[in-house]
């Protein structure tokens, strides 16, 4: 897991330097100068590690796959490996140093055959804060978390120079088996192409190495996992807002229709007087004054008891219950209602002279103009409460029409006759 | 896995009911009177709609991240569809039937003698109650201890950002959240020109729950749900006969192979199947449920009837009431809310996963895609293998795949190879006399990578999970075969099978 490819594509993340990340992918003889070599995050956590030791000194040579050092972190002890051939030019942060941070620069390597004493020590990149990368959240964030796997495939997928490809270990146990019946040297299996998941090199890459199969065939069925691992999201036909309303509405019959609910407004004038008169009696003999909203709202709590239901369609769970037989139980007849009145008074004028229903005449007969339904009359009113008639108003829909109807009567019952009782 | 998630007893709640009633209009005397309307100021990290497999799954996960969240969720309970009235408690009946089942005709030749066996549907739906129940406990205590605000009531869009919350206690509250997740799952496609009463003419919520044992029951599609309901009420003593529109049982994404093994040995148990055959009309006003059926190809019209009819012709993503229309977002002609490979919406701050949008309707696979929707919003990256997701349905023998099958494969002329093992050979299998069903393979014919398994057998379904675990790693089927499988277990026919597939069997 941490070759030092992944450990430079880290770097070169974490750096401001793009030469540090080009390195770790080509061994280009335009880098004439030293590299620095940062410490490695070793997971996408990690912040800092300690260095356990170097198991290269300085003016060593390594090669691929050598380990380079061990790291300890607070969960592990890792190796890291060199991915490249190189010699190691200088060590600053000799083994035992702990909490380096990751980022800071722990040695400087050459090229194989650089010759060391005409070489430069590069200057230290800023050595970037973890957290500030980090705290960018958002892509960032998401590049670093992606990172594991991503990392993985930039090892693997590395395809400059020979091609060479760090395979994760163990191999499937068909792979590793074909390589050994075959033959085939840790070299060999490095310059094979993996096609697997993250990265893994499957049986039928080394077969396609062989030549036994097309060398195309690992590739292609790659491929064709890659397609099907995701959701098909093409060819989405976005449903026309009107089409979709309508076979919804149709099929789901107790889905909720309150959004379109067509709304009536139920009127019932109520006289007042008999409620003053009581409220006048109450404040000359207890010296209480009882304002009259309580008497409204009152008489509003005793109609809105035991309502009939409203004509609708039972929903899906009254009928569930009604497998279930909880409604039997459930008191099905009528539910309490919610109703609060809107009061405005009728001004006494205007009462007075409430426009008679104007019949229709000869004229009319005669023009054979359409009749209207005579429509309840219309009482001009002012907001505000009268002590004298008022018109009491709920606007419903349609389905809650006889219910609301029921609950203004009642009202108007009880304020007009026994206003007493409400409060004695 | 479709099995799972039957009906959604969700369409509306009592509070939907409160909200169809009128809005109280208070004059300025009464003003003391109007209801209060309590409105959270602070603003969630995520806001989920749905408390389903997954909506709880992504609230949890959310919690252990570390986010602000809450969960709304009108059912009264949690679990939603999967843990209520799908997955779960027919588990618990599938089970519970089996059982007696086997008591009733399988027990003599174990030597075993059992007198009189009688069934008790009070108590083995009581057994389903108390499963469920846990269940569902459990998942609010994991809400509690994971810091998630729970809020029971119906959510509707207000706009982008906010959510008007209609609570099952009465009352209304909103809730505003800089991430939203819609997670409101399905419900069972009615069949146009029946009303689903849940008595006679039922989904499979009705199924979950019926008071007595139906004389006869007709089933309207042989899918997974269809066919673990048919089985629940064939083994209590229903007469069920299975229509269904396809050639095959199953529905479309079961192995032709496996289809016909599977309804073999349903039909010796007991069911009648009507292949190729649809459903013209239904009329359940009479003594009987009657259906008017045709061949598919037409003229062998004839009319069946029972007591009762199980209409499971599938599910539909269900968004009623939640005011998409109110933030502009669109669904596509089947009712899914359409999203991007990150499970966003139109607007990128809402996400949805699960039965309400793209993929199978798997429990399964909107739990995955809730954890990687919360890893898109917390760390920016989350991935869900479409490529890898098993199906499992719970008849006995059970039915289990992953990956493609051997149609699919044909349909699109990709070579393969396959391989197979039967039970009968498998030394557990024999000795627990339970020997129905085949392991069957297909591999890629020359690098040998496994392309999908099929089983049908005894337990298939705990050992789909070897298949799902070898494809999502790019195994080949000599990988299984080289990898040691106990001795005796049922797994080994797996291991032959694999065998099989790029070689030969040892024991077949």
């Amino acid at each position: 897991m941490a070759s030092l490819a992944a450990v430079c594509r880290a770097t070169a993340r974490l750096s401001s330097n793009p030469a540090v990340g080009a390195r770790a992918f080509t061994s280009s003889s335009r880098c004439l100068a030293a590299q620095n070599f940062t410490m490695p995050a070793l997971s996408p956590t990690m912040t800092e590690g300690n260095i356990a030791a170097w198991n290269v000194k300085e003016g060593d040579s390594f090669s691929a796959g050598d380990v380079l050092l061990e790291i300890e972190t607070d969960k592990a002890t890792m190796d890291v490996e060199a991915q490249e051939d190189g010699v190691m030019f200088k060590i600053l942060s000799q083994g035992g140093a702990k909490g380096v941070q990751v980022g800071t620069r722990i040695a400087v390597v050459a090229e194989p055959g650089d010759d060391l004493s005409s070489l430069e020590v590069p200057a230290e990149e800023k050595a970037p804060q973890p957290a500030e990368s980090a705290s960018k959240g958002g892509p960032a964030a998401s590049q670093a978390s992606g990172s594991s796997s991503s990392q993985a495939k930039g090892s693997a997928v590395k395809t400059s120079g020979g091609g060479s490809y760090e395979h994760k270990l163990p191999l499937l146990p068909s792979t590793g088996h074909l390589a050994a019946q075959k033959g085939l040297s840790q070299e060999d299996l490095s310059k094979i192409k993996p096609t697997g998941p993250n990265g893994r090199l499957l049986k039928g890459d080394v077969l396609a190495f062989l030549g036994t199969i097309d060398a195309e065939t690992p590739a292609t069925i790659s491929s064709r996992f890659e397609k099907l691992g995701h959701l098909d999201l093409s060819n989405i036909k976005v449903a026309a807002p009107p089409k979709k309303e309508e076979p919804a509405k149709k099929e789901a019959a107790p889905a909720p229709k309150a959004p379109v609910v067509e709304n009536l407004e139920i009127n019932v004038p109520v006289s007042l007087s008999k409620v003053v008169e009581v409220q006048n009696k109450i404040n000359d003999t207890l010296g209480v004054f009882l304002p009259l909203s309580t008497f409204i709202s009152r008489a509003a709590d005793v109609a809105n008891a035991d309502l009939p239901p409203a004509s609708r369609q039972p929903t899906a769970e009254e009928l569930f219950d009604q497998v279930l037989g909880l409604d039997k139980v459930k008191a099905a007849r009528g539910t309490r209602g919610v109703y609060l009145p809107q009061i405005s008074a009728i001004t006494p004028s205007s009462f007075v002279s409430a426009p008679p229903s104007k019949k229709s005449d000869i004229i009319d007969i005669l023009t054979a103009k359409p009749k209207k339904r005579a429509s309840p009359p219309v009482i001009p009113t002012v907001p505000g409460l009268s002590s004298g008639a008022n018109v009491f108003s709920l606007v419903v829909p349609k389905a809650e029409e006889e219910r609301a109807q029921v609950f203004l009567e009642r009202c108007k019952a009880i304020l007009e006759e026994e206003p007493g009782r409400l409060v004695l | 896995m479709l099995a799972s998630r039957l009906i959604p007893r969700y369409t509306v709640r009592p509070v939907v009911a409160r909200s169809t009633l009128p809005k109280v209009v208070s004059a300025p005397a009464l003003s003391q009177w109007s209801r209060a309307y309590s409105a959270s100021s602070d603003e969630k990290d995520l806001v989920i709609i749905g408390g389903g497999v997954a909506g709880y799954v992504a609230a949890i996960k959310a919690g252990q991240e570390g986010l602000n969240v809450a969960c709304i969720e009108k059912r009264g309970v949690l679990g939603g569809t999967c843990l209520n009235v799908g997955c779960i408690p027919s588990k618990s009946l599938l089970n519970n039937s089996h059982l007696y089942h086997q008591i009733l005709h399988d027990t003599k030749n174990r030597g075993i003698e059992v007198g009189d066996v009688k069934l008790n549907l009070a108590n083995l739906m009581k057994a389903k109650e108390s499963s469920v129940n846990g269940l569902t406990k459990g998942i609010e205590f994991l809400f509690k201890k994971n810091g998630v605000e729970y809020i029971k009531g119906e959510g509707s869009f207000v706009n982008e950002h906010e959510i008007k919350v209609a609570l099952n206690d009465g009352g209304e509250t909103s809730v505003k959240g800089k991430n939203i997740l819609i997670a409101t799952g399905s419900e069972a496609t009615p069949f146009p020109g029946l009303e689903i009463d849940e008595k006679r003419v039922i989904t499979s919520t009705g199924a979950l729950s019926l008071e007595k044992i139906p004389e006869s029951m007709l089933v309207i599609g042989g899918g997974i749900i269809g066919l673990e309901m048919a089985s629940v009420w064939s083994r209590l003593g229903t007469k069920v006969t299975v229509v269904e529109f396809l050639g095959q049982i199953g529905g479309p994404g079961m192995d032709t192979e496996v289809s016909k093994t599977i309804q073999k040995l349903l039909k010796k148990q007991g069911l009648e199947f009507k292949l190729n055959t649809k459903v013209l009309s239904g009329d359940a006003s009479g003594e009987k449920v009657q259906l008017s059926v045709d061949s598919v190809k037409g003229g062998k019209e004839e009319t069946l009837d029972a007591e009762t009819v199980l209409v499971a012709i599938g599910r539909r993503p269900y968004t009623a009431g939640l005011g998409l229309e109110n933030i502009g977002l669109e669904t596509d002609e089947r009712g899914r809310v359409t999203i991007d490979s990150e499970y966003r919406t139109k607007h990128p701050h809402i996400r949805s996963v699960g039965d309400v949008t793209f993929g199978p309707m798997l429990a399964h696979k909107a739990e995955e895609e809730a954890v990687a929707a919360i890893e898109h919003i917390k760390k920016g990256h989350g991935h869900v293998n479409y490529a890898a997701i098993p199906s499992v349905m719970y008849t006995h023998p059970e039915v289990a795949w992953v990956g493609q099958s051997e149609q699919d494969l044909k349909n699109q002329n990709i070579p393969y190879r396959v391989g197979t093992f039967p039970f009968s050979a498998n030394s557990r299998a024999k000795t627990n006399l339970d020997t129905d069903g085949l392991v069957k393979m297909l591999a890629d014919p020359e690098t040998d990578r496994l392309l999908g398994v099929h089983i049908v057998g005894p337990n298939a379904g705990e050992m789909i999970a070897e298949g799902t675990l070898a494809l999502e790693y790019g195994a080949s089927s000599e990988d299984i075969a080289r990898t040691c499988h106990a001795h005796p277990t049922l797994a080994e026919a797996f291991k032959e099978a694999a065998m099989a597939t790029h070689g030969k069997a040892i024991h077949f």
